[in-house]
């Protein structure tokens, strides 16, 4: 190997790459050789085998059938196989049956039977096989071949292994010349650059970096190395060229340096910071420079006489000292001093100070900074940032304030704790009467206050001084109220005020009050204290503003609640009354055959006893009563003040039914209880009369004496009294005659809140037992009547409740025709419909007893059918008709009739009369309305006007 | 079956002729192949019938005993009348039928039957199918080829090969 080491790389690797590829070669082709042999062989075998197998089945029937010359026929047919020596075939015990020899070849067929198999054996190969038939084995082939065809094949692929071998060495040869290069190319670059290098001493050379790898890192290395060795050699250059330039530079130096003391010497001399410089042992100043002469006011001749003690104050030389002790050689340090000037003038100073050696004496350079205008301006911004957080404060303390007083007192108290002020208030300002009022005084004020009578509430006039411009929107600053002339400062110098500022409250440009402030002494306020005031002044005036506002959006929202519940009454009460309306229908219909048949009974039974006479008079009275009752509920309903029919009432008659009426309730149930209610009666004789409705009355006094009862669970005494009253109106010369009626209990009276709402709809003390409209009720009577209430009631004591009527005017009564005038003078012949039959039966009894002809229909349509199929002799005189009707109701009766007969009188005789009355709602083709329960007086009247008109 | 082992013989014995025409019988019934209706049943043996004297004695017995062909076994029946020998594959006529060869094949019909005769024209002229023969002192056989393909049967070219082919020439293709 050892010549390879001495060839070039190129070499080297191209024989490297091909000696690999030819071995490998190689190799593989001796492999494929000897595959190549044992395969021929094989093959060999197998044909001969198969020749062998063929010739036995062909030659069955010949050996069968002992035929010699057929079997060398088919043997002879082996002979076209040129490599075939010799066939034959032999019997089963081994006899030679035929065969088959090549030319030149020499029989030498082995005398065997009963071999199978092959067998290479002297250059030949001798396969046997066995010739069965019938399942039996009847003989055996034998074929012999030559090898030739083995030699022939070796040789072939020898001749193919050498050429794909040079080939391939062919193709390895040329792949390593081309794939070599990107090995042996950037080394023998490298080995070029390294040449050169040696050759031309140049450092700056560099080898090409070609590739990655190994090379590359090592190309890198390469460069890095002569970059090394490059930089290295320029240091050396470089070092060389300094130190010839410092030489010089020394040189020049040393010229510059004489210079440079005198500059120095300016610089120290011309400063503008006042510097100086003293010795440390003596204190002695050694040298001043202008702007500390300047600064100062000495000269330097002064200052050269004088120690650094000399520019302090006498009280600070001891921390002078001290700190001039404490400092070293060659330190620096600052400190913060008082020095005087020469007028005496102090002022404060930062000292820079640093220790230098000067002529073998131990000095200091000083350098002095004045920080007087600083110190100054410092303390008046933390000044001001003190008033800006006690504004702050303040306006936080009234920010959690929503009414005004207490906004003020806040502020007020803020002024005297804070600021702090001796006096302080706020006074509000009236336009319209030209004053300030006090409003609010401060808790330590208020002594001084008193004593200046600007104790709250106290009135200021403003005339033309500090007040007046205030009002005008200024700040008002008056240092010594003792030399301003005026009333009111005078009056505050009085209380021994003496400095004092009025700011002023303003919204949206207007004054509304003004803040006072003041203090002991004069000239007190400085022009921070005025600038805070004015900014607080500002302040209040906004959160008094929004106090108001506040204050006006709660009223608002108060009314808007009233009227909320205002409205929600109103709409109980209409539901109220749309029920109540039903509610009357039906008793109206219910009540109607008791009023008709009291009636009836009164007037026509003569032989009734006088007590029955009296108990259906009450009974009658009852009824009307109810009736009366019934068509108030539409009050619940009814915005529209009814028209009252008034009539002269004696009240003392109507207390004794009222008595009457309701025993049961202050006698029977309290018994029942076991306790017991007297009942007195005051009732003086010559009682005037009084204009009125009088079941309206009575139903009134009945709630009272309800009311007095109920008031009185453990019994006592209920007193119902009448009497004239003369009360005198405002304005009016005489006396007013009254006739109060008054209704006393003695139980527990009523506190202010329950007699302010009693009489207030839906407002019970009854618990569930209340409906709580009795007294309204009752209230509404009184009024309609234009009468008064008047409550008197001390709790525990009890109740007294005081209607006030005035006297009804003596005049001629209004007397109707005499109930005997208005019977008819006719019988007539009437139709009467309606859904009830207890009303029809009624109407159909005590018409009758007038002697009229009655026919009665239950419902419209009956009713129609009736008038229109009546015979032309028994025409109706006259319809009555209910209203509320099912199927047909009153108004289409009333067509109906109409357009069958115009003249015959339609009646409307409803539940709802009172009411379509009232409302003037009175149907198409109704002549008539008649409210039920119906008066027999009533239908007398209506039917007197059909008798007229039936009598032309 | 095989060859005796005295076939070298030039001029054989008359048991040492029936010997050979035993093997030959029985020989042929390997290169024959009869259609299914030849047979009754499916393990119905292969028989071969002899009419007339039976020149063979026992050796036609010994030489087909326990052999079995193409899953059946092989047996020798013996009669004077074709009807007896209706269901034997081979027919051996003997010599002893000469006079009346025209009756037997009357009535063998078409039945597929391989008839071999010993007579001298009973291939060639008389309908038979196989027919022994001698020649320079060796047994061999000729075949009506036609007459054998007429019957159903099928002979394996081998065996035509061996033999002296006489009668018309084949039609191939007819079945």
């Amino acid at each position: 190997m050892e010549w390879l080491q001495h060839l070039p790389i190129r070499r080297k690797l191209t024989i490297t790459i091909v000696s690999i590829c030819g071995a490998v070669l190689l190799l593989a082709c001796a492999a494929l050789a000897v595959f190549e042999f044992l395969d021929f062989r094989r093959t060999l075998v197998r044909e001969a085998t198969v020749m062998a197998d063929i010739v036995g089945t062909n030659i069955r029937a010949a050996l069968a059938f002992d035929d010699a010359a057929a079997a060398r026929e088919v043997l002879r047919a082996v002979a076209a196989e040129p490599h075939v020596m010799a066939a034959g075939v032999y019997t089963r015990d081994g006899r030679r049956f035929a065969e088959f020899l090549r030319e030149g070849v020499k029989s030498e067929l082995p005398d065997v039977s009963a071999m199978e198999g092959a067998r290479f054996e002297a250059g030949a190969l001798n396969v046997f096989r066995p010739v069965v038939l019938n399942e039996k084995w009847i003989g055996t082939v034998h074929v012999r071949t030559d090898l030739d065809g083995i030699r022939d094949r070796l040789v072939l692929f020898a001749g193919i292994a050498a050429l794909v071998l040079l080939g391939s060495m062919a193709v390895a040869f040329g792949l390593s010349a081309w794939l070599q290069r990107p090995i042996a190319e950037p080394i023998l670059a490298l080995a070029e650059t390294a040449r050169a290098i040696a050759e031309r001493k140049d450092y700056s050379v560099r080898a090409a970096r070609q590739s990655g790898g190994e090379v590359g890192v090592l190309t890198e290395a390469f460069n890095q190395m002569l970059t090394g060795i490059e930089e290295r050699e320029a240091a050396l250059h470089a070092v060389n060229t300094t130190l010839r330039g410092e030489i010089a530079e020394r040189r020049r130096t040393e010229e510059a340096l004489a210079m440079s003391e005198q500059h120095y010497r300016s610089i120290f001399a011309n400063s503008p910071m006042p510097m100086w410089v003293y010795d440390v042992d003596d204190l002695r100043f050694l040298a001043v420079n202008n702007a500390a002469q300047a600064h100062y006011g000495y000269t330097e001749a002064e200052f050269l006489a004088m120690t650094i003690k000399d520019l302090r104050p006498a009280e600070d030389v001891p921390a002078l000292l001290e700190d001039v002790a404490r400092a070293a050689v060659g330190s620096s340090h600052r400190g913060e001093w008082r020095h005087r000037t020469k007028d005496g003038t102090l002022i404060d100073v930062v000292v820079h100070a640093h220790d230098i050696g000067m002529k073998q004496q131990r000095a200091r350079l000083v350098v002095a900074e004045d920080i007087t205008e600083r110190r100054r301006s410092d303390r008046k911004i933390r000044e001001q940032l003190a008033w800006f957080a006690q504004l702050d404060r303040i306006t936080r303390a009234i920010g959690e304030r929503q009414d005004m007083g207490s906004i003020f007192q806040a502020v007020i108290r803020s002024m005297e704790e804070q600021m702090p002020v001796d006096f302080a208030c706020v006074c509000l300002y009236d336009a319209a009467m030209e004053t300030l009022t006090v409003s609010r005084v401060g808790v330590r004020s208020e002594a001084l206050a008193t004593q200046l009578t600007l104790a709250p509430h106290a009135r200021l006039p403003i005339h033309e001084n500090g007040l007046s411009r205030c009002i005008r929107g200024q700040l008002v600053y008056e240092p010594d109220v003792t030399k301003v002339p005026n009333p009111f400062p005078q009056q505050l110098a009085a209380g021994g005020l003496r400095s004092v500022v009025l700011a002023p409250l303003l919204v949206e440009s207007q004054v509304f009050g003004v803040l006072v402030a003041g203090r002991c002494e004069t000239e007190r306020f400085s022009s921070g204290d005025c600038e805070f005031l004015r900014q607080l002044s500002e302040h209040v005036a906004l959160a008094a503003h929004q106090a108001q506002l506040h204050a006006a959006l709660q009223r608002a929202y108060d009314d808007l609640r009233q009227t909320q519940q205002t409205v929600m009454q109103q709409e109980r009460l209409r539901a109220l009354g749309q029920m109540a309306s039903g509610i009357a229908h039906d008793i109206n219909n219910a009540i109607s055959p008791v009023s008709l048949y009291v009636e009836s009974l009164l007037e026509t039974e003569s032989g009734l006893s006088a007590k029955a006479r009296e108990w259906l008079g009450v009974v009658g009275r009852a009824i009307d009563d109810v009736s009366h009752t019934v068509a108030r509920l539409r009050e619940f309903y009814r915005q529209r003040e009814p028209q009252l029919a008034l009539a002269p009432v004696r009240l003392n008659r109507i207390i004794d039914q009222v008595a009457e009426l309701t025993r049961a309730r202050w006698w029977d149930m309290p018994q029942q209880r076991g306790a017991m209610i007297e009942l007195r009666r005051e009732l003086p004789r010559g009682l005037p009369e009084i204009m009125a409705v009088e079941s309206e009355i009575r139903e009134a006094l009945i709630n009272l004496v309800f009311n007095a009862a109920d008031a009185m669970a453990d019994g006592g005494v209920l007193t119902l009294r009448t009497r004239t009253v003369e009360r005198v109106r405002a304005g009016e010369a005489q006396p007013e005659m009254l006739v109060a009626v008054e209704v006393t209990d003695t139980g527990p009276g009523m506190d202010e809140d329950t007699q302010r709402r009693c009489l207030e709809p839906f407002f019970t003390t009854k618990g569930e037992r209340g409906t709580g409209l009795g007294l309204a009720m009752v209230y509404g009577i009184v009024r309609r009547h234009g009468a008064e209430i008047e409550i008197d009631s001390v709790v525990g004591r009890g109740t007294t409740m005081r209607l006030l009527f005035g006297v009804a005017e003596p005049k001629s009564a209004t007397a109707g025709p005499a109930p005997a005038a208005l019977k008819p003078a006719a019988r007539l012949r009437l139709l009467i419909i309606d859904d009830d039959p207890m009303l029809l039966k009624s109407l159909r009894e005590t018409l009758e007893g007038d002697g009229h002809v009655i026919v009665t229909a239950n419902g419209g349509q009956a009713g129609i059918l009736a008038f229109q199929t009546a015979a032309p002799d028994a025409r109706f005189a006259a319809v009555f008709t209910d209203l509320g009707m099912p199927y047909v109701d009153g108004r289409k009766v009333a067509s109906a009739i109409k357009s069958a007969s115009p003249t015959t009188p339609v009646f409307l005789l409803t539940g709802w009369g009172q009411r379509l009355l009232a409302d003037g709602d009175i149907p198409p083709h109704v002549d008539r309305v008649l409210s039920k329960p119906p008066k027999l007086r009533e239908l007398r009247a209506v039917l007197a006007t059909v008798a007229v008109d039936d009598q032309p | 079956m095989v060859l005796g082992g005295s076939a070298a013989q030039a001029q054989p014995a008359m048991s040492r002729e029936y010997e050979l025409k035993a093997v030959f019988l029985f020989n042929f019934l390997q290169f024959v192949e009869w259609p299914p209706t030849a047979f009754s049943a499916t393990e119905s043996p292969l028989s071969i019938g002899v009419l007339g004297d039976n020149p063979f004695g026992r050796v036609l017995e010994d030489t087909v005993r326990g052999e079995v062909t193409r899953g059946r076994k092989v047996t020798v029946r013996h009669a004077r009348r074709v009807s007896e020998l209706r269901e034997c594959q081979v027919l051996f006529i003997a010599a002893s039928e000469r006079g009346r060869i025209a009756e037997i094949m009357a009535e063998l019909g078409d039945a597929p039957v391989l008839t071999v005769g010993e007579l001298p024209d009973f291939a060639t002229r008389r309908g038979g199918a196989v027919n022994f023969f001698f020649q320079q002192n060796k047994l061999r056989f000729e075949i009506n080829a036609a007459e054998a393909q007429r019957r159903g049967l099928k002979l394996s070219s081998q065996l035509l090969s061996l033999a002296k082919i006489v009668g018309p020439s084949l039609s191939v293709g007819r079945n």
